[in-house]
């Protein structure tokens, strides 16, 4: 599984497209469509671990680099959301930073 | 040795901090910043002391600029974190007039009363929005601090989903 991370709008889908080869057929935010690449993680930080692992890749943005969200919701979104890449990261074989539509490996 | 850890929220940049500590020789120092204003607060609180509790730490409550911070020993310190501690300098009990020059100067004291120091901050500064005067006031600080301690220590890491990404010196 391939980890791919970065900012809103900031490219990933069309880096996966791109530079990894699926096209947007292959690509839904429903987790249980049979496609191989799942995006919109940050919205659904209850997806089951398991079920991201057997996607190629998941794609989510990174939500953690504000203040501290007043809404008790939106912090244990963001809780949860980071603790979920973290450990996505942790068993992915590579995860990709993508900055201004510039995907960096920064593993594997 | 100086570090600096930054990350977002739960990007794992503690777990990360704890990682170099684990290399470092004792005693080891845990100053701990947070007020536990609340049950949040104090859920939080418990949760990092016992990720750490393998690590043999004597943890340091201290909730100022850290001018007035006396360690007995030398040894290895772990200050988590610069954004409670602008908080609290800023808005809390131990709040200062001109906090930037007075944690400054707290940090100098910490790193010449021990050999390695550790310390954890946040990045908060990418969420693109505005918020009221005192609210910026803080990011701003806390931005300044940031800067200060890059320039000032000798290893700079990013940590993005537990990855530690090196902007400065080496990785452990």
């Amino acid at each position: 599984m391939i980890l791919v991370i970065g900012g809103y709008a900031a490219g990933k889908r069309q880096y996966v497209r791109d530079s990894l080869g699926y096209s947007d057929g292959q690509m839904s935010n429903q987790i249980t469509d049979d496609v191989p690449v799942f995006y919109g993680l940050e919205t659904q930080p209850d997806t089951p671990l398991e079920q991201l692992l057997q996607k190629d890749v998941v794609i989510c943005d990174e939500i953690g680099g504000g203040l501290v969200p007043m809404e008790k919701d939106e912090r244990q979104r963001r809780e949860r959301v980071g603790r979920l890449c973290v450990a996505l990261a942790r068993e992915a074989t590579q995860v990709i930073r993508v900055v201004c539509g510039i995907g960096q490996v920064i593993k594997g | 040795m100086t570090h600096l850890v930054i990350g977002g929220s739960a990007s794992g940049k503690s777990t990360f901090a704890e990682s170099i500590v684990s290399r470092l020789p004792g005693p080891r120092y845990y100053i701990a910043t947070m007020e536990p204003w609340d049950a949040e607060c104090r859920a939080r609180i418990e949760k990092h002391r016992r990720q750490r509790a393998h690590l043999g730490f004597e943890t340091v409550e201290h909730y100022g600029d850290l001018q007035s911070l006396v360690l007995l020993r030398r040894g290895t310190v772990l200050l988590e974190c610069m954004g409670n501690l602008t908080a609290n300098v800023l808005f809390g009990s131990q709040k200062v007039d001109n906090p930037l020059p007075a944690v400054q100067r707290g940090l100098e004291s910490l790193i010449g009363q021990c050999d390695n120091l550790v310390v954890v901050t946040n990045d908060v500064f990418a969420d693109g929005r505005t918020y009221d005067d005192s609210t910026m006031a803080y990011l701003d600080l806390l931005a300044a601090l940031n800067r200060h301690m890059a320039a000032r220590f000798d290893h700079v890491f990013e940590v993005v989903c537990g990855i530690p990404l090196c902007r400065k010196g080496e990785l452990p």
